[in-house]
């Protein structure tokens, strides 16, 4: 393998990133007026020097002593199937972001709390129903009429 | 205003239930937070702090502070039953804590980290009424390019935060401090990656990217292994500490207080450290030093008093200079700013009943964390069996209200869970969050006061060194980077 270290990988995406910053994001992305003498006070001088601090951090790492590309803090499952997982709860994050102005927080928060829950294997299925059920109500009460939070309530059920 | 007049004033503000209900609820959620392994103190913040929002800030920094220091205590209970710390800072208690309860004295145990947390609190809550005040006054004469110098060397704890890589968290600083530049630049108001976006002209949203990064990764966690949590609780047993038994750790206890206070006024070292070096400081001049690692119950007072004795000397230089001493003070710090508040040494001039407040509120959450322990100690086994596959889908529906509730806005809840897959990578990939999140607070201060001093100055870099105070802190930073090189040096060649 080319790369066998966890920090030579990211010493080498760090750089890419750096590289990136300076020569595309910076120049397009970062608007600085045109009548600026010193060039310190440019609002593109900062990033330029992160970008710069970020390009030496990524050198160093890849050069530095290697450490093996295992995690030792997760522990390592084998197989496809907690990848698999991973997108799974992507997906749901993902339509609960699309359901939150649709459907209202409320409802969308049960169904994500249903959702994680099984999704999650839990043993005790009728807790999590109750569960789900009665936290984002308890919430949508706390925020809604203590904290005077405006809970986006969707275009379907309405609570008071 | 004469100090009895501070005094007043802070009794007057704290004087009522509100505020008291504040801290013991607070105490009460951070033992349970701390308490239940994978929740930890920090996540048991960062969770509490959306519900501080309608509180008068009073409160809901109580409310903070007491969830603080019932989490370091909590975070002792799973260390010493179950051998896994609810906090880093319990890894110490460990050592003795679990083999006492294999002997069935868990509850002895337990009982002796009550006693030399609420001793240790005691301690740092005194030294810290004592130094801020000081600290604060000294820091009145500071301009731009002291604050530069200061925050400068600040930036510095990210070395103490890094965990087993400083290079990675360094890293993960620089992301951080990349992150702090979108918005409007400071000076001109020009967009910076805001890609004519009107949501990221203001910046990313604090409590958005720090429960990212602290709540969002244990979510998914679980979905990379559902099970992995599971284990069982041990029975604490008949045998309870004796008063015989605090008074011969009592000098023990003590110095592990003083060295909480010292290590926990530096911004960056934290409790682990501190927790560590109280029990090897214990075990090197005790009677007792070969019964250490096998169940001393002096091992469990010292390495408890070292990480307690951390809580309130942190806020030494978060209240007196406006500097984190810890992540978890950096989360205390958006509690401030969320209520127009900007800790520092204005803060005892303008708002200096708020401080006294504070002080009067921490001296009673020692006692109450006293009251409060007691009873979790034998509530525990109830604690414990929350179910983390029912728990977790709560923390994320908690998380999302509580991102919402800040700016109501949907946008901050698809920030925060982008920075919950940035944070599980980091984890993945051990890249430690907690200098990612340090920098994302110190960027626009280091920023902001490099460009008023370069404003003030008309673009003399000579500003950066015109005073004492200036040359003391670049003094700090290069000692404090000659202390990483070195420590770097000693660690690849162990």
């Amino acid at each position: 393998m080319l790369f066998n270290g966890l920090n030579r990988w990211l010493g080498v995406f760090t750089l890419i990133f750096s590289a990136f910053l300076a020569f595309y994001a910076i120049p397009n992305w970062v608007y600085s007026p045109s009548n600026i003498r010193n060039i310190v006070l440019s609002p593109t001088f900062w990033p330029y020097v992160l970008a710069g601090i970020l390009a030496l951090a990524g050198f160093a790492l890849i050069i530095t002593k290697q450490t093996p590309t295992s995690d030792g803090d997760t522990p390592d499952i084998g197989g496809m199937l907690p990848y698999v997982r991973l997108v799974v709860l992507a997906i749901i994050m993902g339509l609960t972001m699309y359901l939150l102005p649709r459907l209202g927080m409320v409802w969308t928060t049960m169904l994500t709390f249903v959702a994680t829950a099984f999704f999650f294997g839990t043993r005790y299925p009728k807790a999590a129903i109750i569960s789900a059920v009665l936290v984002p109500l308890i919430l949508y009460a706390f925020f809604a009429h203590v904290a005077g939070v405006a809970i986006p309530q969707g275009n379907f059920v309405r609570l008071p | 205003m004469s100090f009895y007049d501070s005094i007043l004033a802070g009794i007057s503000l704290v004087g009522n239930v509100d505020a008291f209900l504040s801290l013991f609820i607070g105490i009460v959620v951070g033992v349970i937070g701390g308490a239940i392994p994978g929740l930890s103190a920090t996540m048991a913040v960062a969770l509490t702090l959306p519900f501080t929002f309608p509180m008068q800030p009073i409160n809901g920094i109580l409310l903070l502070l007491g969830v603080y220091k019932g989490g370091i205590f909590g975070g002792s209970i799973p260390a010493i039953l179950i051998k896994t710390p609810g906090t880093p800072a319990s890894s110490a208690t460990i050592l003795d804590g679990y083999p006492l309860a294999e002997k069935g004295q868990a509850g002895k145990a337990l009982g002796m980290a009550l006693w030399a947390s609420c001793t240790a609190d005691v301690v740092s809550n005194l030294s810290l009424i004592l130094f801020a005040g000081w600290l604060a006054s000294f820091a009145l004469n500071f301009g731009p390019p002291e604050f530069f110098a200061l925050i400068f060397f600040s930036l510095t704890i990210i070395a103490g935060v890094s965990g087993d890589s400083l290079l990675r968290g360094t890293l993960s600083a620089v992301a951080g401090l990349i992150l702090a530049t979108v918005g409007l630049d400071l000076v001109y108001g020009t967009n910076r990656f805001t890609f004519g976006d009107s949501n990221l002209m203001g910046g990313l949203n604090f409590i958005a990217v720090l429960i990212g990064l602290f709540a969002i990764p244990e979510v998914i966690a679980m979905a990379w292994d559902p099970t992995g949590h599971l284990g069982k609780a041990r029975s604490l047993g008949k045998s309870w500490v004796t008063f015989r038994e605090y008074k011969n750790s009592f000098f023990s206890i003590i110095r592990g207080s003083v060295i909480g206070v010292i290590l926990g006024s530096i911004p960056g070292i934290g409790a682990a450290p501190s927790a560590f070096l109280s029990y090897s400081e214990a075990r090197r001049t005790s009677k007792n030093k070969e019964n250490f690692g096998k169940g001393e119950i002096e091992g469990v007072a010292a390495a408890e008093a070292g990480n307690n004795g951390v809580a309130g000397a942190t806020l030494i230089p978060l209240l007196a200079l406006g500097v984190p001493g810890d992540v978890i003070t950096a989360i205390i710090i958006g509690a401030f700013m969320i209520h127009g508040l900007q800790p520092g040494p204005m803060m005892f001039v303008l708002n200096v009943d708020i401080i006294y407040g504070l002080f009067i509120g921490l001296i009673v959450s020692s006692v109450m964390l006293f009251a409060v322990g007691s009873v979790a100690i034998r509530a525990f086994r109830y604690v414990a069996d929350v179910p983390k596959r029912i728990l977790m889908p709560a923390v994320l529906v908690l998380c999302i209200y509580g991102v919402f509730a800040v700016n109501n806005n949907i946008f901050d809840v698809g920030v925060m869970f982008a920075m919950g897959w940035l944070g599980y990578l980091m984890l993945r990939t051990r890249i430690p969050a907690a200098p990612f999140l340090i920098a994302f607070i110190l960027g626009p201060l280091l920023e902001d006061n490099f460009r008023q001093s370069m404003l003030m100055s008309g673009g003399d870099v000579a500003v950066f060194v015109r005073g004492p105070i200036t040359w003391a802190f670049w003094t700090f930073s290069l000692i404090a980077i000659a202390a990483i090189y070195k420590s770097v040096r000693t660690a690849k060649t162990a």
